[in-house]
């Protein structure tokens, strides 16, 4: 179920309601909750919910283990009752996303006979997002930063349909109080909500579909048809449209959790007016780079031991941040742009370089790395970079709304408070009922800009 | 536009809020206004579903609501809207292109004219392929052209096609898909209409077709009436279809066209369709010495004839020709393809030379 569909706006209808009538109730409400997404998730494919109920019984079993061995002094049984889910987790990752892709390149190490048989398996949807969630819980269990959550809440959580398939990564700390405790229902932050939704139903619908539909897709699948001039739009445009449609998913998560009583960590923070890399990792993402860091940065070592350790681990993190999104060496090539990036940073002399030149080069290096990140194959990205280089001919692609439009996106990310806050004001100082019929005219004027049929969150995928 | 709207450490720092109640009546009062205002694009939308329970529902229900909102004046706003944005001119086109088509001589009478139903043609018949009979001389200003048309199939190696026919520079190729479409459902997209159009304004050299993804459904006669899929009424109006599309695309004598099957599919049932609809393909082109009809099963084939998503390339490295929904080809695989159809383009003699240089 795609959140800008009619579907959805059917389907939470009845949640909300159900939602908040069940409040007082914490079982039924659970039950409720935990139905809800369940059929949210089951609207791709209701197989893989059974996916979802294994490893929500899984982990929760071993997170209670965990935490009885913690609590009986046994350190080694409750670090192997860690070991195992995490085991776990990755088992059902890495048959789903990664096996293919191993087994393939053994078989072609091998001279291309099949060494080992494909299963050529469909990937489920938000398969990364709650695994990853999952061993966040059995290791802060383990830390002891968190405490066991009974059965229901932690289904409840792993399974919690704003986030469940494209993020915020959210950890059972942050939620785990917003499902024991009952929000008020009498000040539900409407005002806010709406505007999140209509700004992420915005940046999806109309600014990512019409750059992918106008530029993007073009410059990708046939770069070397294309002029130098436009090849580098479509490389600008990716960066622009990859920004609205994973930060437009999460506006809506934030707003649709947000009517539901929930409050969601941010999850973007203007990433393109980063002037280091090490910054836009603080920007970008920041649910699953913070995850990165807790849960294998620093175990790695981080930045604790020598220099040589310190690069290796941040090349590390980020290769294996690039697998995260896809078994493709594409996304291995794009993570080892950025840990190469970092480690360069941390090498060179901290030098007062003018702020407009540590933007230029950072931005250019993100860019750089999407080009990896978009294109089909290696070749295919190598041959955006070949035509970037050719000489200059007619524009096609370019128009002057196209640029100016991406000029836009990108100073807008240098004002703190934007257009977009002054409209979140203004919504939560209006009643109720203005903010529900400007909530339905601005879906009409999204509906009326945006193109016909609206492809999937590009995040859906990983 | 910025995002840190989400730092806030509590629910309602600043006190604003409302009851619960009252923000669903308020937000299913904007929904209603979306609806309603709206309620034309979802009418329209829903009567362009394939004919299924699902359709007969939400045309059901989105009628009655288009009607109330169109007598009330609500739908206005949406209308200007799609006016001065300049929605309603794919609308135009077609009916204008519709009536290109009546004039044109190919097709007769009008834009379903039936066509003569022959004998199949034989196996000999179907290893033909179609040729230029005159040998124009292709240059950079008078390049060899080729369309591409057809469904989202198309999308994914259309493209990858024109980047390799182009590495000449005497030809020039052109992709044009049209995502969801098909022969079945001319209320969504007019196949006919677009391929006369292009015929007319472009006269291309060749010109490279394929449908068949979404075309497994029940379809809708001139006179209204429904006929389900795979019937025998329903192969028969499918048939004038592809007859129709295919005699537009061949117009003068001499022009290649290449009717690309279905490739083999993940699914089962789906895989079972999409040879149903092959072999009406074959059969039709078959009766066409201009039409070549390329089967794309062996190409996409393991080595036990099933449907496989990674296949070895010439050099014997297994490669992701498919995507992972099962259906679409992969970059790869659009290689693959894209090589095919140059392949058997170059099999006309006059034409070898094109990517000789």
């Amino acid at each position: 179920m795609l959140f800008p569909t009619l579907a959805f706006g059917l389907f939470f209808v009845v949640v909300f309601l159900l939602n908040w009538l069940t409040r007082p109730h914490p079982l039924i409400w659970k039950t409720v909750m935990l139905g809800a997404s369940l059929f949210f998730y089951g609207w791709w494919n209701w197989r893989f919910v059974f996916l979802l109920l294994w490893a929500i019984t899984s982990n929760w079993m071993a997170g209670s283990q965990i935490a009885k061995q913690l609590h009986a002094g046994s350190k080694q049984l409750a670090r192997n009752w860690m070991r195992t889910a995490i085991v776990g987790d990755l088992v059902l990752l890495g048959v789903f996303k990664y096996y293919d892709f191993f087994a393939v390149e053994l078989s072609n190490l091998f001279g291309g006979k099949t060494a080992i048989p494909l299963l050529e398996l469909t990937l489920p949807v938000g398969i990364s997002f709650f695994t990853f969630q999952a061993m966040s819980y059995v290791i802060d269990l383990h830390r002891g930063v968190i405490k066991p959550m009974p059965m229901l809440d932690f289904a409840v959580y792993l399974s919690f349909f704003p986030q469940l398939v494209a993020g915020p990564i959210v950890r059972a700390a942050e939620m785990a109080p917003q499902i024991r405790n009952q929000p008020d229902p009498r000040r539900v932050a409407s005002g806010e909500a709406f505007h999140l939704i209509l700004r992420g139903l915005f940046k999806k619908v109309v600014i990512s579909s019409w750059l992918a539909s106008s530029i993007v897709d073009d410059v990708f699948s046939n770069p070397e048809s294309h002029s130098s001039q436009d090849v580098l739009v479509g490389v600008y445009g990716y960066a622009i449209q990859i920004y609205a449609d994973f930060s437009g998913y999460t506006d809506i998560a934030i707003g649709v959790a947000l009517l539901l009583g929930f409050r969601f960590p941010t999850n973007f923070d203007r990433p393109y007016s980063a002037l280091s890399l090490r910054e836009f990792w603080k920007r970008w993402h920041i649910t699953l780079s913070s995850w990165l860091r807790d849960y294998l940065y620093i175990p790695l070592g981080g930045n604790r031991g020598r220099q040589a350790d310190t690069y290796r681990n941040l090349l590390l993190t980020m290769i294996l941040g690039g697998l995260w999104h896809g078994s493709t060496w594409n996304f291995v090539i794009w993570g080892l742009i950025h840990g190469l990036a970092l480690a360069v940073e941390r090498m060179l002399p901290n030098r007062q370089t003018h702020p407009v030149v540590r933007w230029f080069i950072t931005f250019h290096i993100v860019c750089f790395a999407w080009v990896f990140f978009r294109a089909d194959s290696l070749s295919s990205a190598l041959d955006v970079f070949r035509a970037i280089g050719s000489s200059p001919s007619s524009v096609e692609l370019t128009s002057a709304f196209a640029v100016l439009l991406l000029a836009a996106m990108l100073m807008a990310q240098f004002f703190p408070y934007s257009k977009s806050e002054d409209v979140k004001q203004w919504l939560s100082k209006q009643r109720v009922l203005t903010q529900g019929l400007a909530f339905g005219f601005g879906l009409v004027l999204i509906d009326l800009f945006g193109p016909e049929g609206v492809a999937p969150f590009i995040y859906f995928q990983f | 536009m910025e995002d840190k709207t989400a730092t806030e450490p509590q629910m309602h720092p600043d006190g604003v809020g409302f009851p619960a109640g009252k923000v669903f009546l308020s937000g299913v009062a904007g929904l209603i206004l979306a609806v309603a205002v709206n309620s034309s694009t979802l009418l329209a939308d829903a009567e362009r579903l394939p004919d299924s329970r699902s359709r007969s529902l939400s045309v059901a229900i989105w009628t009655p609501i288009e009607e109330v909102a169109s007598t009330l004046k609500l739908t206005w706003p949406r209308t200007v809207g799609d006016f001065l944005l300049g929605r309603d001119e794919d609308e135009v086109l077609i009916s204008l292109q519709r009536e290109q088509i009546g004039a044109t001589p190919e097709s007769g009478k009008d834009e379903w004219v039936v066509l003569s139903v022959e004998e199949e043609a034989s196996g000999d018949e179907l290893e033909q392929t179609p040729s230029v009979t005159s040998g124009p001389v292709w240059s950079a200003e008078n390049p060899f052209t080729i369309w591409v048309l057809g469904d989202s199939m198309v999308q994914f190696f259309g493209e990858t096609f024109v980047a390799m026919a182009e590495r000449s520079a005497l030809v020039a190729a052109t992709s044009e898909p049209k995502l969801a479409s098909g022969l079945s459902r001319p209320d969504y997209f007019d196949w006919p209409a677009r391929i006369s159009a292009v015929i007319t304004a472009h006269d291309p050299d060749a010109v490279i077709l394929m449908f068949g993804g979404n075309d497994a459904q029940n379809i809708k006669t001139d006179d209204g009436q429904w006929l389900e899929r795979f019937t025998a009424r329903w192969e028969e109006e499918y048939r004038k279809r592809i007859a129709l599309v295919m005699d537009l695309a061949t117009g003068e004598e001499g022009r290649i066209v290449l009717w690309v099957g279905q490739p083999p599919m993940r699914g089962d049932g789906f895989d079972s369709r999409m040879r149903q609809l092959n072999d009406l393909y074959r059969s039709e082109a078959g009766k066409r010495p201009g039409v070549k009809y390329l089967d794309l099963r062996s190409l996409f084939t393991d080595e036990s004839g099933n449907y496989a998503r990674y296949l070895p390339n010439s050099s014997g490295k297994l490669t992701d020709v498919r995507l992972t929904d099962g259906v679409h080809l992969s970059h790869w695989g659009g290689e693959w393809l894209s090589a095919l159809l140059l392949d058997e383009i170059k099999k006309s003699p006059e034409l070898d030379g094109l990517w000789a240089e």
